[in-house]
Formats: C-alpha cells, structure tokens, sequence
C-alpha cells in the first residue's frame, strides 16, 4: 500500500457526489416517466410525480417513536437469534492470539504493528460478515413470514422499517464493536512489553508538498532508477539535485520539548557498493527561508535503510554567517518559517555515484503524539464506518431481492469496493493499458498479439461497440460501488502508530457513508413502496 | 362520501400477474360492496373466492388491477387510515421471538400511545383474550389458538374503529371460537366495525348482521343474514316433547288450515352445544364426570 495521506477535497467530491447522484436520477426519471405513459397513458406521468411527493411526504413526517420501536424489535430479534455467540469466538481468538504473535520479539516496533493489526483485523473480520448477514436477512425474513402484514398494517411509512432496521442492526453493531475495541484496546496493552510501552503511541505527522531539481539545479520531477513502483522519485548524490518539501502552517507548537522532530524513511539506490560500514548513504537536511535569505544546513546524517530515521534538531541552530567569520543562532520557528508559516526543507544526497529516493509521504515533521487510544479508538471508528454502510447496503439490497441473494450482492459489492476499485479505477483512468473484454477474446482465439491492430471490418466495429458497452458498464460499477479500500486506510495509520488524519482518511470514510444515505433511502423506497408485500 | 359508509370498494377486479406481467389468475372480478358503520359484515366463499384477496386490498397490501377502496373515507393506499384499523391475518403473523407483553407493546408503539397507555391496554387485552397465565412466553410456545388469541389482542391494541379479521375461528377450538364470536360482538355492541371473512359458515351466521358470498372472484349474493336465511314459505313451531297421539292431532289441525306437513322430529342438540356444556359443568363440579341431559337421564330421575 502506498501510505501517501492526500488531503481529501470536499468540494471536489460534492461535486463528484451532485454530479453521478444527479444524472443517475435524471436518468430514473426518465425512465419511470416512460414506463408510466407505456403502461397507464397519461396518468402514468402524474403517478410517476405523485410518487416523488410521497418520497418527500414520508421522509418529512417520520416518526422518531416508530423508528425506535422497530429499531428496539430488530435488536431484539437479533439478540434472541443468539448474535451474541460472536464475542465467544472473540473471546477464544484472544486466549490464544499471544502464542501466535509473539515471534518478533527482536523488533518491539514490529511487534506493537503485529498486536494492532491482529485486533483490528478481528474485530472487522467478526463484526462485519455477522453484520452483513444480519442485515440482508431480516427483512426478506419478515417478508417470507409475512409477520411484516401485521408492521405495515399499522400506521407505519414503509421507509421507516427500512430506516428502522439501519437503526437498529447499527446500534447493535456499535455496541458489539465498542466491546470488542475495549477488550481489543486492553489486550494491546497487556501484550506490549514493558520497555516498549511508550512506543504505544499515535504519531501526529505534518506532510509537506515535495518538488525535485536535477543535478543542475533545474526543476525536475526527479529520477526514475527503473523500479516498478513508481511511488519515489530519486536524486543524485553529490550534485544539486535536491528533493525540495514545504510545510505548511508551522509554528512552535508544533516542536517537542524545543526541538524540531524530523522523521525520515528515504530508500538508496546504490550505483556502487560504497562504504557499508557507516550503515548508510549521507545525506543532509538544508532548511530555507527565501523571505530572509537563509539557507542553514545540518551536519551530515546517515539513512538507515529500512528503518524509521527520527532526527530531533534543537531549535536553536548554530550557523556560520554569510562571510563564514562567525557563528549565528538562528531559531527553526522565528527565522527559518517564512512570513506565510511555511517551512521549507531541502534533502540533499552527499555521495556521489549513489540515489536516494523518497516520495511525499517519506519525510514528516512529527509533533507532539497523542494517546494511543486516540489513535486505535479512531481506527475502531474506521471498522465502524464501513459495517454502516454494509448495513445500509445489505438492507437496501433485501428490499427487492431474497435473503440469499442479498448476501451474495452485498458481499460481492464489498468485495470489489474493496479489491477492485482502484483497479477498475486505472483501467477507466487510462492508466492502466487494457484492451476491452470482447478484443481479448478474440485475440486469444485468434491467435493474434495485442500489438497487431485488429483489421478493419464489421467484426472490429461489432467488439468495439459491445467492449464499449462493457467499458461503460464498468463506469457505471465504479461510481456506484463503494470504496471500500477507504476504511482500511484507517487501520494502516494505527497499525504505522500514527494518529488517523481527519482529512486524508476521517473525511473521505464519512463522506462515503454519507453519500449513501439518500440513495439507499430512495432505493429502498420504491422497492417496497412498488412492491407488494402479499405478492410471493 | 356517505357518513355511514367504513368501506366502499367499487368495481375492483385484482389480477395476479407473473414476472413478465402475464396473466395469471383473476382473483376479484368487478367487486362492488359497502360496509356500513357499526355492522358485522361477513365475506363469504369457498376457498380461492377472493376473500383473503379482498382483504389484503383493503389494506394496502396488494394493489388493484382496476376499481376504487374508500377506506375509512381514504384510499387503501394511505397509510394514516391504519390509525383507526385493527388486522387479524389469517395465520397470526407475529414475532415469535417475543412474549405476549413484549408483542403487544411493540404494537402498541407503533401507534401514539403512552407507556402508560401500552401497559393497560396490553394487560387488559391479555386478560380478555385470556392469556394471563402464559404471558410471559414467546409466541414460538404458543398452540394455534393462543396465537390466535394474541392475535386478535395485537389488532385490537390501538381500540379501532374498523376491525378487519381473516378467517378469525380457523385453529380455535369450540370453546375459543365461542370466546371469538362473544368479543366480536362486544365489538359491535362499542359501535365498531367488523369485516370478517371465513368459511366457517356457522361462525358467520351467529355474529354477521350482513354478508356476501364470493364465487371465483364475483360477487353472488349480499344482503342481511335473516333476510337471506328467512323461508317465507314454511311455519316452524317447536315445543316440548309431545305424545304420538298429539302429533296426529296436531297434523290434522295442519290439514284442516289446507296445510302440510313437512317434518315431524324429535331434535337432537349439537355437538358443539354438548361440547360447551360439559367444559362448563367441568369448570363448575372438578372431579365429577358429566351426565349429558338425555331422555334415559330424565326417565331414571
């Protein structure tokens, strides 16, 4: 995974949300418009409209008491179907856990990363499958028992069995969640040796914006060195190639006890074997201030491969003035913060013949830590956000189809929110270099390579019209489907023991459970709004 | 709409249609009836006439083909009418998983009553129904009749105006179905409304004030249950046992007024009034076996 937290951009995914939720129901519109003057003339258009007003109507005349009440009924029913045997399964997977993850015992940090990852993974592992299948169960259940006659022949909007089984089956989910995080959350705890309790902690990371030179000075985009993963960019040693990063909105509060806290995790590419005993390539921090025309280097420092390099500079640097006569103190945050708080920050290679690559993500000023529980408590809220929006989807879902097949749709929803999304993402993108499904087929049957371009002619014409088909069918899944990759993100955080960012992983996970709400609610609508419940 | 009208349904026909919209079966065919306020109404038929169909229409739980439901003076489809409706389904479809209490108090919160409100109503309908001693068990324990029971408490909860029972003897026994009859009478003597269908025809001939008889989804015959009952041709006239000498004498006054005679018998009594009197006698003297009133018991007194 590449750990690179961007900012998430609110505005730009309301635009995206108003924009796909918009046509899509335009595009309904049109369709039941059509429908209804196909199969009931001109008033099928009045019905089609009326329809949208008792969308409205019941939405605004829900009653929080009924809500409750079948909210109350769904735990209950939950309850009684005996759910609760999960924390039993729980309770067995942490007896034992300790027997099974103790084995990195020679790197304390790995082992906190294995502890944490082992909780979480637990818990969203037992939550969310239960969750699931509660959730697409129970109303096809109602429907088949018929007990749902004796709900909605009681003044009882249809939209508020629907809002009532959300309610009830989160309620339930948050509770068992808020259990198994507290016992989750004092197992870390227990498991942690003591001599490595205070790495239990959630890192407060600033990133900056990274920009590169090349060994001229010029701006660049820095070097490839051939890897596959094109996540880093590399400078060149001993040249002016620089990885140039700007904080943002630094200031004192920002230090740990009167230092600047630099926290570094840069990768070497060796043209040579150099000189392995000093453990790594040198490199050298440059702090500057173009507003005061301060460019104030640190000594040389050795990047330890593989590892966390943590660099704690007093803010109180000593620096030779511009003639080199004399030493000047400068102070990080008085001097070397520009007018607008930006701090910049020049990494530069020292050793000739030998790269050092880094990305975004790869140098952090680190601030004071919070608690570790603001961190794990954030990622049970990372769990949290998706069974949410399973439910929401799972209930949705067995509002029109059968409880089996709203398991299956539900998870294969998850599955591919999960694991394809990107994916799906970079074909759409034309990142990824694809031809369509039809093309491969025909290529393979053929015999024909990808390069040999397909010969013009009613067959070319037929796959690309049908491939074009699939391709757009394939948008459609990728706006419609969740990103589930979201919420891991959050446990990534924990698991790397930094506190979750509000913006670059908070807000995205609840902005895409938000931005379900409506449509699972006009969905589920007019699948039992049209649906007749008697009907088998 | 009339004042006196609960229900009006003109010219429904229901159509059941298959996935691809292809007819399948016609279950109402332009019906037409109305129910007026304070009445016992009885639908009645074979089964597959249309009665349950009917129903379900009236509740909103399947939609017509054709023709109007006033219901309560609002369309079936609106859902603020149930306010004022109770629902006894055919099977009691309820939440096995809950008790009688749990049961009712749900039901009780799906309509604006207090706490307070829920906890006498439930008390006082599971007394009624005569649930007390078993209220405490989930439904999934309950025989047939119990659930029945519970469920004719569940659809008297919010103490309708318009009571609307499907089949409401079916599983009862003869004791429960006497109990049913008594509480939809004491329904109609609070100046409700009950729709009932069943075909159970004895059941329906005690208690209805009006009926209709379905046939394949129509309509064949409506009106009062002594109107439709009443033989205006014939004279019956029971007494006490008489002698072989008084019935002749009594088939010659018939023959002297140019009448005849039709049947000259003995009666029985039913097995459901036998059936009745002995788990009365048995509530009353415990330990002692019944001696039903024959004519061999009166002869040895």
């Amino acid at each position: 995974m590449s750990f690179d937290p961007i900012p998430y951009d609110l505005f730009d995914a309301l635009k995206h949300f108003l924009t796909v939720f918009g046509s899509t129901m335009f595009i309904a519109l049109i369709v039941c418009l059509l429908v209804g003057v196909l199969t009931r003339g001109v008033k099928g258009i009045g019905d089609v409209f009326l329809g949208i007003l008792d969308f409205f109507n019941q939405i605004t005349h829900l009653s929080c008491r009924r809500i409750w009440s079948l909210s109350t009924l769904t735990i209950r029913e939950s309850l009684r179907q005996k759910i609760l045997f999960v924390f039993i399964i729980f309770a067995v997977l942490f007896m034992f856990a300790g027997w099974f993850l103790a084995g990195a015992a020679d790197r304390p940090d790995l082992q906190i990363q294995s502890y944490i990852d082992f909780v979480l993974k637990a818990i969203s592992w037992l939550v969310i499958p239960i969750i699931l299948l509660l959730s697409c169960w129970s109303l096809p259940e109602d429907i088949r028992l018929r007990t749902i006659h004796t709900v909605v022949t009681k003044p009882v909007y249809r939209i508020e069995i629907v809002i009532g089984r959300m309610l009830g089956f989160t309620l339930l989910g948050s509770a068992i969640l808020l259990v198994m995080g507290t016992v989750g959350y004092i197992w870390i705890n227990r498991q942690v040796p003591e001599s490595v309790q205070a790495n239990l902690v959630s890192k407060v990371p600033i990133y900056g914006e990274i920009k590169f030179t090349d060994r001229e000075g010029a701006p660049s985009a820095g070097l490839n060195v051939g890897d596959i993963w094109m996540h880093r960019s590399y400078i060149e040693g001993a040249t002016k190639a620089r990885a140039i990063f700007t904080f943002k909105d630094i200031d004192e509060s920002d230090a740990i006890n009167d230092e600047l806290n630099l926290q570094s995790s840069f990768e070497a590419f060796r043209t040579h074997k150099g000189n392995m005993e000093k453990g790594g390539i040198l490199y050298q921090f440059i702090f500057v201030n173009k507003d005061k025309g301060l460019r104030v280097d640190t000594a040389p420092l050795i990047n330890k491969e593989y590892l966390e390099n943590r660099l704690k500079i007093n803010r109180k640097i000593m620096h030779e003035s511009e003639d080199g006569k004399e030493k000047v103190e400068v102070d990080i945050f008085d001097d070397l913060v520009d007018d607008n708080g930006n701090l910049t920050i020049e990494v530069q290679c020292l050793e000739a013949g030998q790269l050092l690559g880094m990305a975004r993500s790869d140098l952090y000023i680190r601030t004071p830590d919070h608690a570790f529980i603001s961190g794990y408590s954030k990622a049970i809220f990372g769990i949290w956000l998706p069974m949410v929006l399973v439910i929401m989807l799972g209930v949705t879902i067995s509002c029109f189809v059968k409880g089996p097949v709203a398991i299956l749709t539900t998870m294969t929803i998850v599955l591919v929110g999960f694991m394809s999304k990107e994916y799906m993402a970079e074909i759409l993108s034309g990142k990824m270099q694809a031809s369509g499904a039809i093309e491969a087929w025909y290529r393979l049957i053929t015999h024909m390579n990808s390069q040999t371009p397909l010969p013009d002619g009613p067959v070319k014409f037929m796959i690309q019209i049908v491939d074009m088909g699939i391709i757009n069918f394939l948008w459609l899944c990728q706006q419609i489907i969740p990103n589930f990759g979201i919420f891991s993100n959050m446990r990534e955080y924990v698991i790397k023991g930094f506190d979750v960012s509000w913006d670059a992983a908070l807000l995205p996970g609840i902005v895409t459970v938000a931005a379900y709400i409506l449509p699972c609610l006009i969905v589920s609508f007019y699948s039992l709004k049209l649906r007749e419940l008697e009907a088998k | 709409m009339d004042n006196e009208s609960v229900i009006q349904i003109s010219n429904l026909t229901k159509i059941y249609r298959d996935f691809w919209g292809r007819k399948k079966v016609r279950a109402l065919n332009s019906l037409s009836l109305e129910v007026k306020k304070g009445e016992i109404f009885g639908l009645l038929g074979p089964n597959g006439s249309g009665k349950t169909t009917t129903l379900k229409l009236l509740l909103g739980l399947l939609f017509p083909s054709e023709g109007e439901i006033k219901v309560l003076g609002q369309p079936a489809s609106n859902v603020e009418k149930n306010e004022h409706i109770g629902y006894l389904p055919e099977e009691s479809y309820l939440y096995r998983f809950l008790n009688a209490e749990e049961t009712l108090d749900f039901y009780g919160r799906l309509f604006k009553m207090s706490a307070e409100e829920r906890r006498e109503r439930s008390a006082e309908l599971i007394e009624k129904v005569g649930l007390g001693h078993a209220k405490k068990r989930q439904l999934k324990e309950y025989s047939k009749g119990m659930t029945r029971r519970i469920g004719l408490a569940q659809a008297l909860i919010n103490n309708p105006d318009l009571v609307l029972l499907d089949e409401p003897t079916s599983g009862l026994d003869p004791l429960g179905t006497d109990d049913m009859k008594r509480m939809i009478l004491e329904l109609k003597a609070q100046g409700k409304t009950v729709l009932m269908c069943s075909h159970l025809l004895a059941d329906v001939q005690d208690v209805c004030d009006r009926i209709a008889i379905l046939y394949g989804g129509e309509l064949k015959v409506m009106g009062r249950v002594e109107d439709l009952l009443k033989e205006q041709d014939e004279t019956q006239i029971l007494t006490s046992r008489l002698s072989d000498e008084a019935i002749k004498e009594i088939e010659q006054v018939v023959a002297k007024h140019n009448g005849k005679v039709g049947t000259i018998d003995h009666p029985t009594a039913t097995l459901e009034s036998l059936f009745l009197k002995t788990v009365q006698e048995s509530k009353e003297r415990p330990g002692q076996r019944f001696v039903p009133d024959t004519q061999e018991k009166k002869a040895a007194e």
